[in-house]
């Protein structure tokens, strides 16, 4: 059976279109993704993310049991602040990629992928052997509302948001519009915003209150295929694109966000560290592509005639007209910012610029 | 001329308007649930295509698709404006979002399963 959000039924009252994603049934727009994307890059959106995970790990070894699961340093993350870690598997590749927010002594909360929920329960279960961790999936019982764009800060001020400042990737319990809730300053947009944990009973007077409140600041409902767009200009990945069991951190460009003095083992360690001592044999990198032609998940990439790699995402970029993609090519060095290589679109090779990532300016740091 | 009288249609959502040349478009529902038209190939003035075989290639903003010959034909006219501008399929995919005129080369018979608009949006129910 699809699943549905506590706000199912708002989002079909406002005309969304829906659609099948991750096993649930989601709003993909309510308008245009072109205006809702604009509207979250020049104004303020709100997405409900409530389909993804959350699971909560406490107990006396639950740092040490993260710290052994994580190839980021979770003794090092200090109380109220977040960091975007991997989940892999063995031999490096990828389970999911999580959020990782540090509430209390021994008591984090774990935002996963909604597609992934149930191998990344099972994975936790299997490496908890021996340990005294409590892995308690929460999900259910719990929304998660998304307030993105350079208006966000003023709209969740305006609701009587009771924090006085607070830093990009911290979580703080907070009372917007009289609800108690954790406010995390993170998202998946490259602007600044909030994500909003709320019990699912108080999500639907929270999600009407915060577009009546946003009127003012232009805000509009956003569906995910803005969610998407939005992401790919900010060059964050995807997991199920960019990401899956055959693909490690370190081909996905995300070496910066892994330390590499960590003493503690986590599954993956060996291959993971070698890779980023040694290199490895293919790499992510991001294209423009140089006409109108838009490259997209699975097509073929080329460079002086040899197939080297494939795309892994894919669309026009709102914000600057552009047609953006995420690939993975072979490792060679030719392969860099500025060469020109191809895409195979429809059976003919389509000239695209490898570009730097992100391609857009992000604005999400807030200090 | 009131398109939605006089259209037929596929089921894969194009239509043909008869004449002494025929047009071929998408039909409006189609366009909504492509949503944002980004991108749009049409063929050559000459090109020749069966009933069925596509002859043409849209993408919005989330998918690629291929559009489908209602009948067999020759393309005598292509809509270019649209190539610059395929978001102008948003506002309007008959008047002047039209993609090619042919001439059909087939018999008759091929229009036998093509619906009219009222029994296209029946199916679509």
């Amino acid at each position: 059976m699809v699943k549905e959000t506590y706000l199912h039924d708002k989002h079909v009252a406002l005309g969304a279109k829906m659609v099948d994603f991750a096993g649930w049934h989601m709003p993909v727009q309510y308008s245009s993704i072109i205006e809702e994307h604009k509207t979250v890059r020049e104004n303020v959106g709100l997405f409900d993310v409530s389909h993804m995970g959350e699971v909560f790990v406490s107990g006396k070894d639950a740092t040490a049991f993260l710290n052994k699961v994580v190839p980021q340093d979770i003794e090092k993350l200090d109380y109220e602040k977040a960091v975007y870690c991997q989940l892999p598997n063995k031999n490096g590749g990828l389970i999911d990629d999580l959020i990782i927010y540090k509430l209390g002594i021994e008591y984090y909360l774990v935002i996963c992928n909604a597609s992934r929920i149930d191998e990344d329960l099972n994975w936790l279960v299997r490496n908890k052997r021996g340990m005294n961790v409590k892995i308690d999936n929460q999900s259910h019982n719990y929304s998660l509302l998304a307030i993105q764009g350079p208006r966000a800060i003023d709209l969740v001020r305006k609701m009587g948001y009771s924090i006085p400042s607070q830093q990009s990737f911290t979580i703080k319990p907070a009372v917007i519009e009289g609800i108690k809730l954790l406010a995390s300053r993170t998202g998946y947009t490259g602007e600044d915003g909030f994500e909003l944990l709320v019990e699912n009973e108080y999500s639907e007077f929270l999600w009407d209150k915060i577009l009546e409140e946003g009127k003012e600041y232009g805000i509009k409902p956003i569906g995910l295929g803005a969610r998407d767009t939005l992401r790919l200009e900010a060059a964050l990945h995807l997991y199920g694109n960019d990401l899956d069991e055959s693909t490690t951190p370190v081909e996905a460009g995300l070496s910066w966000s892994i330390p590499k003095d960590k003493r503690t083992d986590y599954n993956g360690k060996e291959i993971i560290m070698s890779q980023i001592a040694n290199g490895v044999s293919k790499k992510l990198i991001g294209l423009t592509m140089l006409d109108k032609n838009i490259a997209r998940h699975g097509y073929e990439v080329y460079y002086n005639g040899e197939k080297v790699g494939h795309i892994t995402s894919g669309c026009v970029s709102p914000s600057t007209g552009k047609n953006i993609a995420l690939a993975y090519v072979k490792n060679i060095k030719e392969i860099c910012p500025d060469a020109v290589i191809q895409v195979m679109i429809r059976e003919k090779l389509h000239d695209a610029k490898v570009t730097k990532r992100p391609f857009i300016q992000k604005r999400n740091r807030v200090k | 001329m009131n398109f939605s009288d006089d259209i037929l249609c596929t089921k894969s959502h194009e239509y043909i308007l008869k004449g002494d040349l025929c047009t071929v478009g998408l039909t409006d529902y189609a366009i909504e649930q492509l949503g944002d038209i980004v991108f749009l190939e049409l063929p050559e003035v000459g090109d020749e295509f069966a009933k069925g075989e596509a002859f043409a290639n849209i993408e919005s903003v989330k998918a690629a698709s291929e559009i489908y010959m209602p009948v067999s034909g020759k393309v005598v006219e292509v809509n270019t404006d649209l190539i610059e501008a395929p978001e102008k399929l948003n506002e309007d995919s008959y008047e002047n979002g039209w993609l090619v005129k042919i001439e059909t080369t087939g018999d008759e018979e091929e229009f036998s399963d093509l619906l009219s608009y009222s029994e296209y949006k029946e199916e679509l129910e």
